[in-house]
Formats: structure tokens, C-alpha cells, sequence
């Protein structure tokens, strides 16, 4: 069975990409378009990995991945960040919410299938 | 930093526990300290879904509406379901429960009801549907009606829906998906007509009294495999009462295979059917059993053929009803006695501040360090503060059979037992006992059972091959020294390591080696 990934973007463009993209790699896509649908999503579906834009309405990126990875249900899941900003400092802020990765938009499709199949290879391993 | 995120106040100790009251209050549902970071992700996904502010805000919404209150409740009971959950379960309806029912029924009733209370999003009453057709009692000219109820309006949209996606066939043979499901799409199954005509679904809260008259009896059977998990003590008796209330005569109620009913109510008949543990309404007691389900009352009766009683399962064949009788007595007895020592010696235990936890603790590092006096003091002392601990009954059975106090070790496993059914260590102590006193057909019924609780139990497949070479049967033999030494690679840690007696797991190994040898030479020499 074929891996299950959870995309969340607000944008319905940038959400049809990233889904073709995960598509063409194989997986099973499920997505929610704000942090408040993440969370509800990821309750629900226990998808096997997040794929999260840190811009989200009704509650950000950060915050649905920090209380994801407080979660002994949820820990396990890997997330992968996506942003626009390139700070070094919002970098930071991904990886001490416990983000498994952190990519910088626009993300090529062989990057963004690169680091699900990492990320994913070390869920299982 | 994102602007947007306007909830920015973190959820102190207080909102939740304001928060997790509130839900007990209303829904009856005790959120375990383990399931609070699950409480906190459905707070967070409602409170910013519904544009709230603060946490007072949302409360403030959450006490008036009751349409948001469901809201929450679906994320917070979310909950793991499938088809065909614990198949035994489904084997012991259709075969035992169900030609019972029949059985028992007069002419012009032949109708079967099953409630399926807490159906989550559909599985399991379709399941009950799936198994009932399979039955073929449709052919015999009977009818049978399934429904389920829940908590979750969306878990019920979806079980009303009836369709599925693949992957939660995941589990199902190809035979079962064919007969009962249509595909509808690329990926989506739907539950086939000839199932869904007899499931139908409504909402209900199972702490809401009084019950809907169309839930208030006339049930045969009730499935509800969750009650004692979410519910705390009190909720939990008195769902459990209603069930009762709600049944007919001789009816069956399945609750989940790890859960017991034994320190909840008495009001039914435990009985065990190919090792499954079900609770059964007793046909010949006919009053109404009020809320406060905790009097020692016992309806253990003889049962009908193919279903045995679980309590008398035990040590014994079963006691005669004058023995019973007389046990009821001594039973009531020691309740009354272990009242009035509990006040003495309450104090005590509060004296040394000791949680029941930490006493157990401290009770096995004695067990380890061999000062069985000081284990026994502190078994007694937990016992007091709660005397259906079943850990507590175990760790007693430990130290009187290590002792070589075969009968109050019996005694203390069948307390372990009567609390937890599914005890491994209590099984396995049972087998050890009956094989060191010569009875070797109730040793082997007892080391299986152990194994069947918990197929790594290396000791119980050594125990159970030492038998069988013993009989001469080497196959079999050879067979449990494997499972053994698999058992050994796959959990070298398991509970039985604290019936080594200070030995190592690599001693055991090597003797389980030696007599796979020494078996496949008899086979051989045979």
C-alpha cells in the first residue's frame, strides 16, 4: 500500500501542484487547506507524512506542527515544512517545533519527492 | 511570524482541566491524562476553526451550543475501527451467541436485535450485519435488525454513507470484500444492499438518561467494545446498568477483548466461549437492577452447553448451587472483613504517602531482592486501597508459588483472574501448578491459554513441550521448543522473565535447544 501524505496549503493552486507532484511519486493524497483542517485531518486520517506551509490561516504552520510533535500520537508522523521566507531565523523556528525538514518555496518537484522519500524511509526504518 | 495566528495564548493546566470537566459533565467521556494532548489538538482545530479568540470565548460558545459541542466531541472520539475487529468475537456471536438466542426464543418471535452502542463510523454494526447474513438465519425464516448509535454526527454521516475507501478493507479476504461490498469507484467500496437493509444508525449518548424508549430493551445482543475505557467508574456502571435493563432475558453483551466487567458489576454472567470473554444476562432473574450496580450480587448460574462459565473455569469443576451459595456468603464475609481492617490500616498507607503504584513497585523490587514477608505486607496494603487490583492478586501468586503455596497461590490467581480475564502470568502460573501436581490435561488447557493471551510467552511453550516430550508426543513437542526459542529472539524482555528465578534468558535458550535435539533424536530413533 502506497504511502499517505497530507498536504496543507491555503493556496488552491500551490495545493494542486504539490498533489500532482506526490501523485506522480506514488502516493495517496489526502489535504486541508487551513492549520485548523491540518490538525482536524491529522486526527482523522493519520496520514504517514505532513507536508505543511507555515503561512496558514486560522492557526500557522508552526503552531499545528508543535502540537502534532507534542503528541505521543502524532510524534512519530514526519512533517515537512514549506515556506516562502528564507530567514535563517524562521529556519530555526521549523526545526525546534520539531519539523523533520524544512524546504524553501518554490521547491522542485525532485527535491520536494527526495525529501518525502527520506523522510518516509526513516519513519519505517 | 505570521499574523494570523491569533489563539496565540498556549492552553494553561486550568483551561483544561475546565475544559476536560466540562466534557465529563456533559458527555460522561473522562479524558485519561494520556489523552490530553489529543484533547489539546481538538481544542486548537475547533476554538481557531470557529474564529475564537481566547479560551473563555470558546468555552463560552462551547456551553451554549450544542451543535459546536458535537463538533468537538467527533475530533476527540475519534476512534480506531475496522471491519471484522477481533474476529473471535464475531466467531463466538456466530457460533455460540447466536444458535443460543435462536434457541431460546418462542415461535412467533423470531427476531434477533443487536445494538452496536458507540459504532464510530459504521464498521462494526456492519460487521454484526455481515456475520449475521453469513449465519444463513435469513433462510430459517428469521429476522434480524442491527443499530448502531453514536456520540459523533460526522462518524454517523459516514457510517450512514455505508462507503469506504480500500484501504479499509485492508484486512478483509477477497472473499468477504466480493460478498458484502460493491466497488464504486476507484478506490471506494460500498457496503452491499442485502447488508444495509438490516443496519440502521441514530445518534445517542450512552450517559444521557433516561434512554430513548427505542433503546430502552428488547435488545438480544449489545456490543459496545469501549465503555470502560472512556467512562470513569460511576459512568461506566451505569451504562453498563442501562445495557443490562435494556437486554432481553439471556441476552449478551460484548465489550472489548482486553476490558472486564468483574470489579464494574456482578449483574451478569461472565462466561468464556473459545476464549472469548462475554457477559451474558441471565435468563432466569427477572428484576430490575437499579443504578448502583456494586452490591455483591451474584447470577452465576449453570450455562448451557458449549459456553462455559468463566469464573468457575478456573481451579475447579464447577461448584454446586448449595457451594455457591456458600461461597456468596464467604465471599460477602471477606468484603465485610476487608471494610473494617481498611479503615485501620488506611492510615497506614497514607502515613507513608505511597500512591498504589508506587507500592506495587516497591513490592516487585522485594519480590526481586527474595523478601516475600515485605511483598505480602505491601500486597496487603495495596489491596486495601483497592481490592481489585489485579497486578497486586499476581504479585502474590508469585510469592506463594515460588514459596511452593500451590493452593494460595491457586487462590490469589484466581482473584488476579476474576479481575483481569487475560492475565498471562496468572495463566501461566495455573499450568505450572497443575503440571508440578501431576494433573497434566488441566496444565496444558492452561499454558495454551496463556499462549493464546500472548503468543511470546517463551515459558509457557518450554512448559508446554516439556509435557508434550514427556507424553512421547515429539512433534508436538519439537513444535512448542520452536515457538519457544521464537518467542526468546522476538521479546527477550517478556513478562515471564520474572518466572526465571534469577536465571538468565540464555540458560533457557540453550535448554530449549537441547530438547528440540533431543526430541527430533527420539523422532528419529522412532
Amino acid at each position: 500500500m502506497s504511502a499517505r501524505i497530507l498536504a496543507v496549503d491555503d493556496s488552491p493552486t500551490i495545493l494542486e501542484m504539490i498533489k500532482a507532484i506526490l501523485l506522480a511519486g506514488g502516493y495517496e493524497v489526502i489535504t486541508a487547506a487551513d492549520g485548523a483542517e491540518a490538525l482536524e485531518t491529522a486526527r482523522a486520517e493519520k496520514p504517514d507524512l505532513i507536508l505543511l506551509d507555515v503561512m496558514l490561516p486560522k492557526l500557522d504552520g508552526y503552531r499545528v506542527c508543535r502540537l502534532l510533535k507534542f503528541d505521543q500520537n502524532y510524534k512519530s508522523i514526519p512533517i515537512i515544512m514549506l515556506t516562502a521566507k528564507t530567514e535563517e531565523q524562521a529556519m530555526a523556528t521549523g526545526i525546534r517545533t520539531g519539523a523533520n525538514q524544512y524546504l524553501t518555496k518554490p521547491v522542485e518537484p525532485e527535491t520536494l519527492l527526495a525529501a518525502v522519500a527520506e523522510e518516509l524511509g526513516k519513519a519505517q526504518g | 511570524m505570521p499574523g494570523d495566528d491569533r489563539l496565540s495564548k498556549d492552553l494553561t493546566l486550568a483551561d483544561f482541566e475546565r475544559f476536560r470537566d466540562y466534557i465529563h459533565q456533559h458527555s460522561g467521556i473522562w479524558l485519561e491524562e494520556s489523552k490530553l494532548d489529543s484533547l489539546r489538538i481538538s481544542l486548537y482545530a475547533r476554538a481557531t476553526r470557529i474564529d475564537r479568540v481566547t479560551w473563555d470565548d470558546y468555552f463560552e460558545v462551547l456551553s451554549r451550543d450544542e451543535a459546536e459541542f458535537r463538533e468537538l466531541m467527533s475530533l476527540i472520539t475519534i476512534n480506531e475501527t475496522s471491519f471484522f475487529r477481533f474476529p473471535q468475537q464475531f466467531e463466538a456471536l456466530r457460533a455460540h451467541v447466536l444458535p443460543e438466542i435462536m434457541g431460546d426464543k418462542v415461535a412467533d418471535n423470531r427476531i434477533v436485535r443487536v445494538w452496536s452502542a458507540g459504532c464510530s463510523t459504521g464498521e462494526e454494526p456492519y460487521t454484526i450485519g455481515m456475520a449475521l447474513f453469513d449465519s444463513g438465519i435469513e433462510t430459517l425464516d428469521w429476522r434480524y435488525e442491527v443499530m448502531g448509535t453514536d456520540v459523533s454526527t460526522k462518524a454517523l454521516g459516514v457510517a450512514r454513507a455505508g462507503t469506504y475507501p480500500g484501504r479499509a478493507l485492508g484486512n478483509l479476504s477477497g472473499e468477504i470484500v466480493n460478498r458484502h461490498f460493491v466497488q464504486v469507484g476507484d478506490d471506494e467500496y460500498r457496503v452491499a444492499p442485502h447488508v444495509r437493509k438490516h443496519v440502521d444508525f441514530g445518534y445517542h449518548n450512552l450517559i444521557k438518561e433516561p434512554y430513548p424508549l427505542s433503546l430502552m430493551g428488547n435488545w438480544d445482543i449489545i456490543f459496545c467494545r469501549n465503555v470502560t475505557i472512556y467512562f470513569r467508574l460511576e459512568s461506566t456502571r451505569r451504562v453498563v446498568s442501562n445495557f443490562y435493563n435494556s437486554l432481553n432475558d439471556g441476552g449478551y453483551l460484548f465489550i472489548g477483548h482486553s476490558e472486564t466487567l468483574t470489579s464494574i458489576t456482578d449483574m451478569f454472567e461472565p462466561v468464556e466461549v473459545g476464549g472469548v470473554f462475554l457477559y451474558r444476562k441471565s435468563p432466569q432473574e427477572k428484576r430490575w437492577h437499579g443504578f448502583s450496580a456494586s452490591g455483591p450480587q451474584s447470577l452465576t448460574r449453570p450455562t448451557s452447553a458449549g459456553v462455559r462459565s468463566g469464573r468457575a473455569d478456573t481451579a475447579s469443576a464447577g461448584p454446586t448451587p448449595g457451594e455457591r451459595e456458600e461461597q456468596r456468603v464467604a465471599r460477602q464475609e471477606r468484603i465485610a472483613q476487608r471494610e473494617r481492617t481498611r479503615r485501620a490500616e488506611a492510615e497506614e498507607a497514607a502515613a507513608g504517602a505511597s500512591s498504589v503504584a508506587e507500592m506495587l513497585h516497591l513490592a516487585r523490587q522485594h519480590f526481586a531482592e527474595g523478601r516475600p514477608d515485605e511483598v505480602e505486607r505491601l500486597i496487603g496494603l495495596v489491596l486495601i486501597a483497592d481490592c481489585g487490583n489485579a497486578d497486586a492478586h499476581l504479585l502474590s501468586a508469585y510469592v506463594h508459588a515460588d514459596s511452593g503455596d500451590y493452593e494460595a497461590a491457586l487462590a490469589a490467581c484466581t482473584r488476579a483472574l476474576a479481575v483481569n480475564p487475560l492475565l498471562p502470568g496468572a495463566r501461566y502460573i495455573l499450568g505450572v501448578i497443575h503440571q508440578r501436581q501431576g494433573d497434566l490435561v488441566r496444565a496444558v488447557s492452561e499454558l495454551k491459554k496463556t499462549i493464546y493471551i500472548d503468543s511470546d510467552f517463551a515459558l509457557a511453550h518450554l512448559n508446554l513441550g516439556n509435557i508434550y516430550k514427556q507424553q512421547g508426543k515429539f512433534d508436538a513437542a519439537i513444535r512448542e521448543y520452536e515457538n519457544a526459542l521464537r518467542a526468546l529472539y522476538a521479546n527477550p524482555e517478556g513478562e515471564w522473565v520474572h518466572f526465571l528465578g534469577g536465571w538468565k534468558a540464555d540458560v533457557l535458550l540453550r535448554t530449549c535447544e537441547r530438547s528440540l535435539i533431543e526430541c527430533r533424536k527420539a523422532m528419529g530413533v522412532a
